[in-house]
């Protein structure tokens, strides 16, 4: 029964890290064809948010990660208007590599900032028990987490007008934009969205994990697998997804070592392209 | 400068199966090894410092020529160079550890790098090409390997993680490695080189590198490739195995970023997870980005620039490598997309990227062989094709040859695009057999039907627009065990005089008329055609249909059409698809008598009964 209960929470905490680190890079490469390298220094923005506020200025945790996806979407926002927007007719690897760009120099500025080795924050809530077995009621929050932030876009793109939009631009740009779709506009918002995502999950991650600048580069090849691996339904697509590779990843790391089960995350997606090359998601018939 | 080709230059010639060069080519390269002999007495005079870093520049030009040849030519964007130079960097230390203190050589560690990196590229490539990924999938990929690499080199810290003597040492990689000896023979050899020892070697080492890559890229294997980054799908329907030209082009790649890696770690003596990092990959696209992908020259002039200006901007600020790469990254993308050494050819040499001369002498078949094809005939039986729950084709069996030429028609959602699909092997029939000249070929991938004898016609122009005339035909007749004389081809179609043209300037008709000769020149025995007459205007549908039927004498046609008039013209026998079957089949005129074919048609319930 204990070795049940350790087994279920390193596993919901391993699937709910995937979906809180890949669901923006999902939305925004999803919906608008753009591969944002800079997306793990979204995730490092918003948990070096969550922590400055938190040491700094002594905010309380929940109302600091609150605020990491307003910096994130600010940065995103002004992102998009600068560079994306210009080069999103181009060809794809452009906004590739005009990302990859963006990515560098904020990882340079953060480094800048705050020094490769920033102070962390404690896992607030303290910890539960089970038998024997104890482990940080934090899990919780990450599990709640993950689950609001994907049936809240489920929610965002099939009740809102936003969202109708959105898919229609996705699907179909040159007739969106016959119809009056204000596809600039509306792209600007999926790239905002997705930024704030990013963020939000960096803050909520941010107890768990050693934030540093360089917390990106350790995430985001993961998140890349994860959406590669989702295909074209970016929410349930990642659901699934985060379920797979994070339940292969999580039990290698349990028998073995994290190192296995950083490999077998990355052995296990190899062979699923394999087969499924569009992803899991490719021969579904709804499209999220 | 310049010399044009006289548009009527022969094509013919007899058959070579070595790598056979452009003579323009071989003249400027007799320049080549002056050069380098140049190159290494200049060396001699740099300072200690210089040599150091020049060393260094040339392994990095040696991964960024990887990268050019792997993106620049074969067209396939992969993030994983600097991966598989790391890979190199890191065979080269664990041979050089385990051998040196015996053996007292360190060119097998070398070859074991480039070993490593053309093995490491294999297994990746086939993964990533037999999968047949999309080209964004396939960038983020390789980027994802790259990082995983990272991770799990960067936790072998324990004296568990070895490899033979090497201890692998996590972060700190591996330190303490002999540089570049070669093996004694009598009094030469046998210790490791000086510093500007190792610049020399380094010269003469990505020299013979470079002059490798620059007679493969002008060899048959460098237009196959060319071929693939302009148009894979028509490479496909000529008869190449796309992935495995693909495979070879990315080994070949990786084979070239090891030995750099190699070179590499004998520079420093060391080698560490570092090289696995984001800014590193980013780096290697820098610099093939600003010297211009697609110019093999380009990754040294890239190197240069982009080191030299890391170096001039660590003076003012230091440690800010990332920052800057970025902001090279973003200002190259942005504004010179292209990069230098393509931009300062265009300036300088204007009338180069226009003209360009043929490449390979190709095995001519003997005039008339195009009769003596014995077979011309395509048959299905019982095929059946569902989507999901949607059963497309519900049993067709037809035979095609008895007439040249076959018409295959039905209203829209028929079946007759699956059908059409079925026939090109895009699709793979959940029942039923295709028999090609008499051989089953209803599991075969295209490039298969298509050696034996199927030529496929597109609806829009599927040819290689970056490519001249010329070197299209050329592309065509090469993988072809039956092929035309490419003068006789392009003559029938009228594009005799515009040989040497980029195919892509020719106008949306002459495209259409280029890609007919593509299978001319195979001298197929059954050509499908998709929507011929789609987008045409009259007088190209006249001239469309006269060709069909020019065609039909030594060919057996499969034309699916929708327009009547069309049809009409082509007076052939039809094949009415409706639902998923052979609705009615017969000659043009019966077919637009018959009340159940209008019903069909208009969508009507069938009033007859």
């Amino acid at each position: 029964m204990d070795a049940f209960v350790v087994i279920l929470v390193s596993a919901v905490t391993a699937i709910a890290t995937l979906i809180l680190i890949s669901t923006g890079l999902a939305v925004i490469f999803g919906l608008m064809r753009v591969i944002n390298m800079a997306h793990g220094e979204f995730l490092m923005v918003g948990a070096l948010t969550t922590t400055s506020l938190v040491l700094k200025l002594h905010f309380p945790w929940w109302l600091a990660m609150m605020v990491a996806p307003f910096v994130g979407a600010a940065i995103g926002g002004v992102m998009e208007i600068l560079l994306i927007s210009r080069i999103y007719q181009r060809d794809l690897v452009d906004t590739l590599l005009i990302t990859f760009g963006i990515s560098l120099i904020m990882f340079q500025l953060a480094v800048n900032i705050f020094g490769t080795t920033p102070p962390g924050i404690e896992t607030p809530l303290g910890a539960m028990t089970v038998g024997s077995y104890s482990f940080p009621a934090y899990t919780l929050v990450l599990l709640v987490a993950a689950l609001v932030m994907l049936s809240g876009l489920y929610l965002l793109f099939t009740r809102t007008k936003y969202g109708l939009l959105a898919r229609a631009t996705a699907q179909n740009p040159a007739m969106a934009l016959a119809l009056g779709v204000p596809a600039q506009r509306i792209n600007f918002i999926t790239f905002t969205l997705g930024c704030a995502l990013a963020s939000l999950g960096g803050a909520v991650l941010a107890p768990m994990i050693s934030v540093s600048p360089s917390l990106g580069q350790a995430y985001v090849g993961q998140a890349f697998m994860t959406v590669v691996i989702a295909g074209p339904a970016f929410i349930s697509g990642t659901l699934l997804s985060a379920f797979l590779l994070g339940g292969v990843s999580n039990g290698l790391s349990q028998g073995a070592t994290t190192l296995w089960g950083v490999t077998g995350l990355f052995a296990m997606a190899i062979v699923i392209l394999r087969f499924k090359p569009l992803g899991v998601s490719a021969s579904w018939k709804r499209g999220l | 400068m310049t010399t044009s080709m006289p548009h009527d230059e022969p094509l013919t010639g007899t058959f070579s199966s070595s790598l056979a060069i452009r003579s323009m080519r071989v003249k400027g390269l007799i320049l080549f090894p002056v050069l380098i002999a140049l190159l290494v007495f200049a060396a001699q005079f740099a300072s200690s410092t210089m040599a150091l870093k020049l060393t260094l520049w040339i392994s990095f030009a040696i991964c960024a020529l990887s990268l050019d040849f792997v993106w620049g030519k074969a067209g396939i964007f992969s993030f994983g160079q600097n991966a598989v130079f790391g890979l190199g960097g890191y065979a080269y230390a664990v041979v050089a550890l385990n051998l040196f203190p015996t053996s007292q050589e360190t060119i097998s560690a070398l070859l074991g790098a480039g070993l490593v990196g053309a093995v490491s590229s294999t297994l990746l490539g086939y993964f990533l090409f037999y999968s047949r990924l999309s080209d964004v999938s396939l960038s983020i990929v390789t980027l994802a390997v790259t990082l995983i690499i990272y991770t799990v080199l960067a936790s072998t810290a324990g004296p568990e993680y070895h490899i033979g003597d090497a201890l692998l040492g996590g972060f700190n990689g591996i330190p303490s490695l002999p540089g570049i000896a070669f093996p004694s023979i009598g009094s030469f050899g046998g210790e490791e080189l000086s510093m500007h020892q190792l610049l020399t070697f380094a010269i003469v080492f990505a020299g013979l590198i470079y002059f490798l890559l620059h007679v493969l890229v002008h060899s048959r294997f460098g237009l196959k490739i060319e071929g693939l980054r302009s148009n894979e799908l028509r490479m496909e329907l000529l008869g190449y195995d796309v992935r495995k030209l693909k495979l070879t082009a990315f080994t070949i790649g990786g084979l070239i970023a090891g030995l750099g890696g190699g070179l590499f770690a004998a520079w420093g003596t060391f080698v560490n997870p570092s090289v696995f990092s984001l800014a590193q990959a980013a780096t290697v696209v820098v610099w093939v980005m600003v010297g211009g992908r697609g110019s093999l020259l380009g990754a040294f002039v890239g190197v240069l620039l982009v080191q030299s200006a890391a170096d001039a901007a660590d003076l003012v600020v230091t440690e800010q490598t990332p920052l800057l790469v970025g902001l090279l990254l973003i200002g190259v993308v942005m504004l010179m997309p292209d990069g230098v050494v393509p931009t300062l050819t265009r300036w300088i040499m204007p009338a180069r990227s226009r003209q360009r001369d043929f490449r390979i002498k190709l095995p001519v078949a003997k005039p008339g062989f195009a009769n003596e094809t014995p077979e011309r005939r395509l048959s299905v039986t019982e095929i059946a094709k569902h989507f999901g729950g949607v059963h497309v084709l519900r049993g067709i069996s037809a035979a095609f040859g008895e007439h040249p030429i076959n018409a295959i028609i039905g209203p829209n959602g028929a079946g007759k695009s699956t059908f059409f699909n079925i026939l090109t092997g895009r699709h793979r029939p959940d029942q039923g057999k295709v028999v090609l000249n008499g051989s089953d070929v209803s599991r075969m991938p295209t490039f298969l039907r298509c050696r034996r004898g199927l030529g496929i016609k597109m609806q829009v122009p599927c040819i290689f627009s970056d490519l001249t005339v010329r070197e299209n035909m050329q592309l065509a007749a090469m993988i072809s065990r039956e092929a035309q004389d490419i003068c006789d081809v392009l003559q029938r179609v009228g594009l005799s005089n515009r040989a040497n043209e980029i195919a892509k300037t020719l106008s949306h008709g002459e495209q259409q008329w280029l890609e007919i000769a593509l299978l001319l020149v195979q001298n197929p025995s059954v050509i499908l055609l998709d929507e011929p007459g789609a987008g045409m205007g009259e007088e190209d549908k006249r001239r469309t249909i006269a060709l069909i039927h020019s065609l039909s004498e030594q060919h057996t046609l499969i034309v699916v059409e929708h327009d009547m008039e069309f049809i009409r013209a082509l007076s052939a026998p039809l094949l009415m698809l409706h639902q998923g079957i052979v609705f009615r089949s017969g000659a043009f005129e019966e077919l637009v008598r018959d009340d159940a074919v209008i019903d069909a048609y208009l969508g009507r319930r069938s009033h007859a009964g």
